[in-house]
């Protein structure tokens, strides 16, 4: 006989599922890919290119893709890099995925591929097929869970140290090659009157992107991949720690902003290295085109770039270069699959993966070729080479790992750059979120 | 003479001296079952749409609290009152609930308090045309969106660039400089400055209106009795806008629980959770970290700390009418 405890979890069980009335989304609709697209309807997109300069790639490709098939419309949803993330979880929460959307690499990628929300598209794009044939190996890795393919790779992407040639110069200080190598420039540099690195971190991740590189080189791969995962993680490598460590060594010494640099913007400490007041500002491909465009005082002094220097002594991969892919996911539910898959075609041919490497765009395009030093600027052109060089690429840390680590990742980056926790703190907590993940 | 003039003897010096004043009794007229029905009729679509609109999600929402929902596959575990007991577990929800106590304390002393002060001396100006202009120069801050002035204040509180580490360098007492939203110690404070110098204006208006519907004559008598401007604010001024008074302190307290706004603008919580209150801790739970079952139980204890302070201070409130 049940209970009374029983029968009012019973009753608060049901009312709960009454109230909130929803039902498991329905099995995904296997999407057929291969079909010949019908060129009618409406192609909805959601994508990560809202605000300008990059606002206009997908408005120009909905019109040139219109006036080869006039019938199609298209329902294009714009969001920044911020605003992208709640987007796509009201629109996953309310079953509401466009045809097409933006998606990160890593854990971001597999929570919409282990949902059925994302259409496979090993057929299509695996190696070996005519598209796929045109996107180097690696990118199309990046979207490979299991032995299958789940997303279109648009544009490549890699972190690197930014540098004005002219302050290295004035300092008497070549691009190092070690981590001591670059502590010590940077005395150099504050001794030639210039701020050695301009750091902002008042969104969490720029921390958190010296870190993961740091990881890689301090924590062995086998090591950091079973981390990431939280069935298999442990983050107790003392790599950690180290790394840890010689951030906020890295924080210390060479930027003036120091334990405040969580009251800076990023886009702050870009400005500094555009205007010449800084020396260095560690940033990605995608931003080389704004912080050492035309008409920045660093183009006029010489911009280079350097992979963050690996310290002496780690036990992780000196080769490896943060970064990853980003690409679009095509709705395993859309019921225009095959039209989305055409208009991804097109998005990805040769002409127009150029217009996207070239500035105002510069967003280094995953087709094999688009990259050149006829439409890309210099740094461009070798970031995306270091990357394809490098022996291993790591995805970012906030978007590999699951959000509540991630998350544990970011408080602690903070709280390690204004001295309010120690590196042990942070990995503690790091674990018992990881633990509570579980 | 009607009997309102009549009522009016009394109160003319009562407040001076303290004592309640007690309205006049009103005659209940009877009404029948069909003019009741008829009232219930006219009532029927406001309570339908709070029913649907008010009612129904809050009921809604205790039903995603007591589930585990996984937004990509859609599926719900029904987890009993477990996100409630995690709230119990997790420090950072406490240091947000502070977080709003003391925004809540911040706003009462300058928004309730401050601004009554402010709208006496205001109100108490000879000249029309300055009580004119200080409304307008006090209320303009009001007329800005929380969103841009949190962009506004984060430049003035940027570490290096920003205007108030430049004043406090320029007064000599730069040493005091901060990195004020990126130190756990000062970001929250720094994000109720900011909403004190925004909402201050208009509760200083609300209160001016109320100052301006008391009777000129209280003043004059109490004038005339002797009495100085502070004890006429005292013993006139605060017990003839004890409603607006008690309606402000329900409006700000009840504000400075729903805060999420200018947190999000100007330090989305950071850092390391130090500015995180009630809303932003929701926000978080559900849309960075998918843990929507745990936002919902969050949105559940904010609204059961708003309903009973309301209550609270409605309780505390209700025997306090002063008519006129």
């Amino acid at each position: 006989m049940p209970t009374l405890r029983q029968t009012g979890l019973a009753a608060m069980a049901a009312a709960a599922i009454a109230l909130t009335g929803c039902a498991p989304q329905a099995p995904a609709a296997t999407a057929d890919l291969t079909a010949e697209p019908q060129y009618s309807g409406t192609l909805s997109i959601l994508t990560k290119f809202g605000g300008e300069p990059l606002e206009s790639y997908f408005n120009d490709l909905a019109v040139e893709y219109q006036k080869l098939h006039p019938d199609v419309e298209f329902e294009l949803i714009q969001e920044t890099d911020q605003s992208i993330k709640d987007k796509t979880k009201t629109l996953t929460a309310s079953q509401a995925l466009p045809d097409i959307y933006f998606t990160w690499a890593g854990n971001w990628a597999e929570n919409f591929v282990k949902a059925g929300l994302a259409a496979d598209l090993t057929e299509v794009i695996e190696p070996g097929t005519e598209w796929g044939d045109t996107f180097g190996e690696a990118s199309l890795d990046a979207f490979k869970y299991g032995d299958k393919y789940y997303a279109v790779p648009l544009y490549n992407n890699g972190k690197f140290m930014g540098y004005n040639e002219r302050i290295f110069d004035e300092a008497g200080v070549q691009p190092p090659t070690t981590f001591d190598e670059l502590i010590d420039a940077c005395g150099a540099i504050r001794q030639a009157g210039y701020e050695p690195i301009a750091f902002g971190n008042k969104d969490g991740w720029p921390a958190l992107h010296y870190l993961q590189q740091l990881f890689a080189y301090n924590v062995p791969a086998e090591t950091l991949q079973d981390d990431f995962y939280p069935e298999t993680a442990t983050w107790d490598h003392e790599g950690y720690l180290t790394s840890l460590e010689q951030f906020a060594t890295l924080v210390e010494e060479c930027t003036d902003t120091g334990a405040d640099s969580n009251g800076v913007l990023y886009t702050t400490a870009q400005q500094a290295l555009a205007e010449g007041r800084a020396a260095m500002y560690y940033q990605e491909i995608l931003e080389f085109d704004s912080s050492a465009g035309e008409g920045t005082t660093v183009a006029g002094d010489g911009f280079g770039i350097f992979p963050l220097p690996a310290p002496a002594g780690g036990e992780g991969d000196a080769g490896a270069i943060e970064g990853s892919p980003e690409g679009y996911i095509i709705n395993a539910g859309s019921e225009r699959a095959a039209l989305a898959v055409d208009f991804m075609k097109f998005a990805t041919s040769v002409e127009n993966a150029a217009t996207l490497s070239a500035p105002p765009y510069g967003q280094p395009s995953a087709v094999i070729g688009s990259v050149s030093d006829q439409n890309s600027s210099p740094a461009v052109v070798e970031g995306i080479e270091l990357v394809n060089d490098a022996s291993s690429t790591v995805i970012w840390l906030d978007s590999v790992t699951v959000p509540d680590v991630a998350d544990a990742w970011l408080a602690g980056g903070e709280a390690l750059i204004s001295g309010d926790s120690t590196p042990e703190e942070i990995l503690a907590s790091v674990q018992a979120a990881s633990e509570g993940a579980k | 003479m009607t009997v309102n003039e009549l009522t009016r003897g009394p109160a003319l010096t009562a407040p001076v001296s303290g004592a309640a004043i007690e309205p006049p009794k009103k005659r209940r007229t009877g009404s029948s079952p069909l003019a009741a029905a008829r009232g219930l009729i006219w009532v029927l679509p406001a309570v339908a749409l709070l029913a649907v609109f008010v009612y129904l999600p809050l009921a809604q929402n205790f039903g995603f609290s007591v589930i585990e929902w996984d937004i990509y596959t859609g599926t719900q575990t029904f987890i009993g009152l477990e996100n409630y007991q995690k709230i119990i577990e997790d420090p950072v929800f406490w240091s947000a609930l502070v977080n709003n106590v003391w925004y809540s304390i911040i706003s009462v002393v300058f928004q309730v308090c401050g601004a009554l002060v402010l709208a006496a001396l205001i109100e108490s100006l000879r000249s029309d045309r300055w009580r004119k202009a200080f409304r307008v120069i006090y209320f303009i801050p009001s007329a800005i969106s929380l969103t841009v002035a949190g962009l506004l204040f984060y430049f003035i509180y940027e570490p290096r660039l920003g205007l108030l580490n430049a004043a406090l360098d320029g007064l000599g007492v730069g040493e005091l400089g901060q990195a004020w939203l990126g130190q756990e110690n000062t970001a929250i404070f720094a994000i109720i400055a900011m909403s004190q110098w925004q909402g201050f204006g208009y509760c200083t208006l609300l209160f001016a209106v109320a100052l301006q519907r008391i009777p000129s004559e209280l003043y004059e008598a109490a004038a005339i009795d002797g009495v100085g401007p502070v004890r006429r604010f005292f013993s006139v001024s605060i017990p003839l806008v004890r409603e607006m008074t008690g309606l402000m302190m329900i409006v700000t307290v009840s504000g400075a629980f729903q805060v999420f706004n200018e947190v999000m603008v100007m330090t989305t919580g950071g850092p390391n959770n130090s500015s995180q209150v009630l809303g932003t801790w929701l926000y978080r739970s559900g849309f960075v970290r998918n843990d929507f079952g745990y936002a919902a139980a969050i949105a559940t204890a904010i609204f059961v700390v708003t309903l009973a302070l309301a209550l609270a201070q409605l309780w505390i409130s209700r025997k306090r009418r002063v008519e006129w």
